[in-house]
């Protein structure tokens, strides 16, 4: 089956979890607000899947400003979780989704174990949300995010308790912050994670010479953009040669090639966060790009191309 | 309605001053949208260093010609590359964003306070006010090339201070509107400029019950609402926690910001 007929369009559609998205691009939690913020740019219905911004169950300030410190090819943001509450989101945000033309995912985060159920139990009551993705890797918050997402039995025991408490797919993002990704991994799976995500930011800091302080109130942050797209991939392509279930592959996406290159190492789906704030047609212009080298490389479906750069290198 | 122009087209350019430009650039639709206070968000450079947007107030709009026009300072990397940019290069942009200078419909008199390239949006305000208002501009800076002059301005009251006195009134901005106010009283105060002149306006307007609109500068990421780093302290009074500048802002009236809790600059 190739696309050498002209009049044969290639498949796009992929699944992750059990939701059927119609192409591989979504977008990244905390980079899309709960949706509102781009819709002058284009069609949510456009995208695979939307992916909105980590919700707790009561209404966190997040941390003090300044949040925010360019680096070479990246950012650095400390924004800790900023979010309005689980009750809030259901009730304001979540029924203006409803007839979006998308598939919902929620990113969810929490303190404790007790949190990350909580929000799950919530968000399950809605018709909206087709999945959960679980936040076990936010570096801007002391208690929780990143202490489950560093510990393989811990990010297990989060999914492990969350699974109990929803029906919805879980879909687990995790930390770039390890020694042994695959380990983190190979965890969330065996408790029960539906896919994986990654990568979150990676923990970093930036100091103004000039004043001699860190440019970020909370010091520390994490890093985005496409300085550590090489990272991503890398670990894209240690876990989905691992793993069963399917990668969703971020880090530093901003073009189709981008995109072709996690799908290559091994992403099923990928997500666009950073991207999307210097280009906000980015995900669109994606979109239409993997369409093009499906069609130029007379891919059939983007489904054959998951993998497909190990999968060459086993070939010899 | 927010727009994406990839190829705006720049249609003049000019150093005004010591690290100062006026940049056109013509994008039609956006010299519709646009309202005084709203600012662009700029690709400075083509590749991924630097890989954030600018933002950048609206100094003028020519809706027949389509221009919209900027003041600006360069301060770092990206207004640093921005500034090379020649007549008929094009450039990435995206606007009109941020909620602008609310009308006040009530008294004639309207004071404009600038500090720097904080004059900017004055400007913009006081060309759309000036034919139903009495518009005072009162634009402060260091010297007398830190100005920007009322060929650019286009504006008829125009009133300058200097800190080296080498144009207009010797001293600061503040010094020049508590001096004028000694004669006469706005029933509105407009001003965007440095932190320590936002914080001295707000001592004087409440100090004479005079209400008070103020257009905040912050870094920014995505600029148009979602990503949540340019956040600033909201008052008690408008809800507490933090408002996004890029969003709720950059202007705001005087008492929805919490000022003691705001980072100095």
């Amino acid at each position: 089956m190739t696309a050498k007929n002209s009049e044969m369009e290639p498949l796009l559609g992929v699944e992750i979890a059990g939701i059927r998205m119609k192409n591989p691009v979504m977008t990244a939690s905390g980079t899309f607000g709960f949706g509102e913020a781009y819709t002058d740019f284009f069609e949510l219905a456009e995208l695979g899947a939307v992916v909105i911004k980590g919700v707790t169950p009561e209404p966190r300030i997040g941390n003090p400003p300044p949040r925010l410190a360019e680096t070479s090819a990246g950012m650095l943001n400390s924004i800790g979780l900023e979010n309005p509450g689980v009750e809030k989101v259901l009730g304001e945000y979540l029924p203006s989704l409803e007839e979006v033309g998308t598939s919902v995912i929620v990113n969810i985060a929490g303190s404790t174990v007790e949190d990350y159920c909580l929000v799950a139990e919530r968000l399950s009551a809605s018709k909206v949300v087709k999945g959960l993705e679980v936040n076990i890797s936010c570096p801007n918050v002391k208690a929780g995010g990143i202490a489950f997402g560093s510990k393989p039995e811990m990010a297990a025991q989060v999914i492990r308790a969350v699974k109990k408490h929803t029906s919805l797919p879980l879909i687990a993002k995790l930390s770039p912050n390890v020694t042994d990704i695959t380990e983190m991994a190979l965890a969330v799976e065996e408790a029960g994670a539906s896919a994986v995500s990654l990568i979150n930011t990676l923990l970093g800091m930036a100091i103004d010479v000039r004043t001699r302080k860190p440019k970020l109130k909370n010091v520390m942050g994490g890093l985005s953009g496409p300085a550590v797209r090489p990272v991503a991939v890398r670990m894209v392509w240690q876990v989905s040669q691992v793993l069963k279930v399917p990668v969703i592959g971020m880090g530093g996406i901003a073009t189709a090639e981008d995109a072709l290159e996690f799908i290559l190492a091994g992403a099923t789906a990928v997500a666009v966060g950073t991207g999307q704030f210097v280009n906000p047609r980015c995900c669109p212009e994606i979109i239409a790009g993997i369409k093009a080298y499906c069609e130029e490389n007379e891919v059939s479906a983007v489904a054959e191309l998951v993998g497909a750069a190990w999968k060459e290198e086993a070939r010899g | 309605m927010k727009y994406h122009v990839p190829q705006a087209l720049v249609a003049g350019h000019e150093q005004t001053g010591r690290g100062l430009f006026f940049l056109a650039l013509n994008a039609p639709q956006i010299t519709q949208a646009a309202v005084p206070g709203q600012f662009l968000h700029i690709r400075c450079g083509k590749g991924d260093d630097p890989l954030l947007r600018r933002p950048i107030s609206i100094c003028r709009v020519d809706k027949e010609k389509g221009n919209v026009m900027l003041w600006y300072q360069v301060v770092g990397k990206g207004t640093s590359l921005l500034s090379q940019v020649r007549r008929g290069d094009c450039l990435d942009i995206v606007g009109p964003l941020g909620r602008g200078f609310e009308p006040v419909t009530a008294g004639k008199t309207v004071f404009l306070v600038g500090g720097g390239v904080g004059s900017a949006p004055l400007v913009f305000l006081g060309n759309e006010l000036a034919p139903e208002k009495e518009v005072v501009a009162f634009f402060g800076g260091a010297s007398e090339e830190m100005l920007l002059m009322p060929c650019l301005t286009r504006l008829e009251n125009c009133e300058y201070a200097t800190d080296d006195g080498s144009f207009g009134y010797p001293g600061t901005v503040i010094g020049l509107l508590e001096e004028q106010m000694k004669g006469k009283m706005p029933d509105i105060l407009y001003a965007c400029g440095p932190q320590g002149m936002l914080r001295e306006v707000v001592r004087i307007a409440e100090e004479n019950s005079i209400p008070l609109q103020v257009s905040l500068e912050a870094r920014m990421a995505c600029g148009v609402g979602a990503c949540l780093g340019c956040s600033f302290p909201r008052s008690k009074k408008s809800g507490g926690g933090w408002a996004r500048v890029c969003q709720d802002g950059p202007v705001f009236w005087d008492w929805e910001v919490a000022w003691d809790d705001g980072e100095e600059q």
